[in-house]
């Protein structure tokens, strides 16, 4: 593996400076809310770790992903980490075609056996033996299977790859499924969204190829540090929630105080995900904040809970929410009582839903 | 050299996957089958759906052009209610529908078409190191340009929008946020932004400039910038005698706002502009993996041949405009809304011209932008109250960058019991219909430069980029 440069070389050979490196590696840490004695920790690794190369492939999806993924804020996105993990192969965004890129993939599958990321975009269709999904004449499972044999870890990007979403939706017309449902000796780490939020996308690659491990993923395989709170849990429209201020039609003069729209059917309630934090192209906005219910993009099956703009029913933390406003007023000890309530009541309920949905399946 | 066919994919800089068989005689291309090898069913993925959730799950067909499906689909709900947007609303849906269009147009010409000009194929040519420097896949300046100034530009969507892609904003009544006199200002640093980009780097001169060239004399005298290469290759190349289209173009006119459209609807022919009905239209399906009979959208249905019988070889169905084929794009706006420039390159018809009307449109997109920021009144209404009715039929008829894109729907007891999309890609790169009349692209590619050493043909990959396919919105 010595041939392989390291990242600071390629960096180096993009023309980018010292200063803008180190500027990167504390960006980086930042980022990923590590403290700044990471700093030299990151920037040790990348000078010194040949760079990880990463194959990115797609199934049935709609580039969604990847039209995030460049348009991301994260620290010099732009000039280091597409230049760092430099897509050894990707379906969209690269020079060759036909048969010359097949075998560029080939080349680095081979090249970098066992050492590569391959980068799922999209999911593989089984119905008709594959057929809905031909890429280079074959059946984009088969290319899948093979991408993923020599790969050292897997990243299902987006709510396909990681659930289905909407091809997968009722009634699943091609029986489009999710990465992990067919590659299932590698560790897979998803990265739900539709699309995920660039930044989580360039974090959640930096992490990786920095530390070369997984990062800490939650029980559904979702990394922990962008996928542990609701959206509702960090919105700014919650005060009006807690105070029971809705927006009872579109653009009403609730809607332009920027009221609370879980009457317009918000998702916000039960969606783990970090809109309501790191927001939108550039830290610009998020769905909420346009005035539009979050739709719950990241959770598994989101497409078939109903309609979109129907309110959110099964939702006993209403109890909870007003008991912990209550219980605010009481002793600190209770809080804490209240807070570790609340946490176990929503993990019961998110085990309750699974258990509806996969009652549904059968 | 003796006859041979070709199997030229997967075509890699093109939104989705795409096949293309060519037979090969005497060096040129003698035959071309356009294989659209995607399926997804969104179709038969909406039926039985509330309406509404049309609004969120269309535009899941393309995350390139999603707020394109969500302008047709707010429009066909609209149309089932018989209402319309409120006036502004319609506004802010038009300012983010063309900031969409110029952001696709700008990710076509830096990442998707130029880079193949950098290749070493054409290592000697005079432009060639200009072309490595500026457009190298992945790393030419111009591409980094290019790709900061497009996430730049997108802050208005995500200002106005909460998100792109996916954006919800867009809804059969208006627009879910209302801007403030504080966006109205955020918008205009944006757009400046952008026109500062469009000249600095890809016109060399005011955009007004481009937008006032008056025919095909005063294109080829246009040296400046990006576009000035390009010029210049493809005069090399001779790229404007390359991939000829149908020669009939079609636009569904772009930008419904409260003034009208800012790009007319109809159709272009031997020179001539007229009407448009689209009660004309009805997609075949002989050459298609799809079972039933040809019909209007309205009438439609998708019911894939899982068989996928002989005969057939795509999934993607054949519209046709009163039984011809059509081409769509900005080339199409650009003749139909009567722009001289537009009118001359849709008589030239090839590589070049397809190219070059993007860069126009891109110009006159922004100039359009610009008025429609001015005009934006804060305190007026966006979203009018709109209820879906029971039962109801409508068609939503918008302009997505790539060109032409109906959607048609019917509501029975307040369900979705019909949805059919007709996407531009679906008009350019359909098979062949009952008569074998080959698709626009299909037809373009007769008569290509093909190399005796060359498999992956670069006569084709020209053609087949100046398209600017997307080929997941092509069968959605």
């Amino acid at each position: 593996m010595s041939q392989i440069e390291t990242f600071y070389d390629v960096m180096r050979r993009q023309g980018i400076t010292r200063r803008s490196f180190m500027k990167y590696c504390a960006l980086t840490a930042a980022a990923l809310g590590l403290s700044p004695a990471f700093v030299p920790r990151i920037a040790h690794a990348m000078e010194t770790k040949p760079r990880t190369p990463v194959i990115w492939v797609h199934g049935l999806e709609c580039t969604c992903c990847s039209e995030s993924f460049i348009r991301s804020a994260h620290p010099l996105a732009k000039d280091v980490v597409l230049s760092m993990i430099s897509l050894d192969y990707d379906d969209t965004l690269m020079a060759a075609a036909g048969h010359a890129a097949e075998a560029a993939m080939r080349d680095t599958i081979e090249r970098y056996k066992g050492n590569y990321i391959l980068a799922v975009e999209g999911n593989p269709p089984l119905n008709e033996d594959g057929m809905f999904c031909i890429s280079g004449g074959k059946p984009f499972v088969e290319k899948l299977r093979y991408a993923a044999r020599d790969a050292k870890a897997i990243i299902s990007w987006g709510a396909c790859a990681s659930y289905g979403c909407v091809q997968a939706a009722k009634p699943n017309p091609t029986r489009a499924t999710p990465v992990h449902q067919v590659i299932t000796d590698k560790p897979i780490i998803k990265v739900p969204g539709c699309p995920p939020i660039a930044e989580v996308m360039t974090g959640v690659i930096t992490y990786m190829l920095t530390f070369d491990r997984l990062p800490t993923l939650d029980r559904q395989g979702r990394p922990a540090m962008f996928y542990s709170q609701r959206i509702h849990d960090k919105c700014y429209r919650r005060p009006h929630f807690d105070a029971g201020q809705f927006v009872e039609a579109w653009d009403d003069e609730n809607a332009r105080k920027g009221y609370c729209l879980y009457k317009m059917g918000c998702k916000g309630p039960t969606t783990y995900n970090a809109c309501s934090t790191v927001r939108w192209n550039d830290g610009v906005s998020f769905p909420i904040q346009s005035g539009h219910g979050c739709i719950g993009c990241s959770e598994d099956g989101f497409w078939d809970q109903g309609s979109f703009y129907d309110r959110v029913t099964d939702l006993t933390q209403f109890g909870v929410e007003a008991n912990a406003d209550k219980v605010g007023l009481a002793a600190a000890g209770v809080v804490g009582a209240g807070v570790a309530a609340h946490a176990a009541i929503s993990a019961l309920k998110a085990a309750q839903k699974k258990t509806q949905s996969s009652k549904e399946e059968a | 050299m003796s006859d041979r066919t070709l199997l030229v994919g997967p075509f890699n800089r093109v939104e989705g996957d795409l096949e293309i068989r060519l037979d090969v005689a005497d060096g040129r291309v003698s035959a071309a089958y356009a294989n659209s090898p995607l399926f997804r069913g969104f179709e038969r993925i909406l039926l039985g759906k509330q309406p509404q959730d049309a609004l969120t799950i269309t535009p899941r067909i393309c995350g390139i052009c999603s707020i394109s499906q969500s302008a047709a689909a707010a429009l066909a709900l609209a149309a089932c209610a018989g209402e319309q947007a409120a006036p502004e609303g319609a506004r802010i849906a038009a300012l983010l529908h063309g900031v969409e269009n110029l952001a696709d147009h700008l990710t076509h010409f830096y990442l998707f078409f130029m880079p193949d000009f950098a290749r070493p194929e054409y290592a000697g040519r005079a432009w060639h190191d200009r072309a490595v420097a500026r457009f190298t896949a992945l790393q030419g300046s111009g591409l980094r340009a290019a790709t900061e100034a497009r996430a730049g530009l997108f802050h208005i969507v995500g200002l106005l929008g909460g998100k792109w892609p996916h954006t919800l904003a867009i809804q059969p009544g208006g627009v879910t946020r209302a801007p403030t006199a504080r966006d109205k200002v955020r918008i205009g640093a944006d757009l400046r932004a952008f026109r500062r980009f469009l000249e600095a780097e890809l016109f060399g001169a005011p955009v007004e400039d481009f937008a006032a060239l008056d025919g095909a004399g005063a294109l080829d005298r246009w040296a400046g910038g990006d576009a000035g290469l390009f010029l210049s290759i493809a005069e090399d190349l001779d790229l404007a005698a390359l991939g000829p289209g149908p020669g009939r173009l079609m636009s569904f006119g772009a930008y419904p706002g409260p003034e009208g459209t800012v790009f007319a609807r109809g159709t272009w022919e031997a020179g001539r502009i007229g009407p448009l009905d689209p009660g004309d239209i009805a997609e075949d399906l002989s050459h298609a993996w799809m079972l039933g009979e040809a019909a209007h959208p309205e009438a439609g249905q998708t019911l894939p041949d899982a068989a996928m019988r002989a005969g057939a070889y795509s999934w993607c169905k054949a519209p046709r405009l009163a039984g011809r084929t059509m081409e769509t794009g900005a080339l199409a706006r650009q003749a139909v809304d009567g722009h001289p420039l537009g009118r001359a390159l849709a008589a030239e018809g090839g590589v070049r011209a397809r190219v070059a009307a993007r860069l126009l449109e891109i110009a006159r997109t922004q100039i359009a932008l610009e008025a429609m920021k001015a005009a934006i009144a804060p305190e007026a209404a966006f979203m009018r109250p709109l209820a879906l009715p029971r039962q109801g039929a409508g068609a939503g008829l918008v302009e997505a960058a790539r060109g032409a894109l109906g959607h048609w729907c019917r509501i029975e007891d307040g369900r979705l019991a019909s949805y059919q999309i007709v996407a531009p890609t679906t008009w350019n790169f359909s098979p062949r219909d009952a008569s074998g009349t080959p698709g626009p692209v299909e037809a373009a590619l007769v008569g290509a430069p093909v190399g005796p050493d060359e498999d992956t043909p670069l006569s084709v990959q020209h053609i087949v980029r100046s398209f600017d396919p997307c080929m997941v919105c092509t069968v959605h």
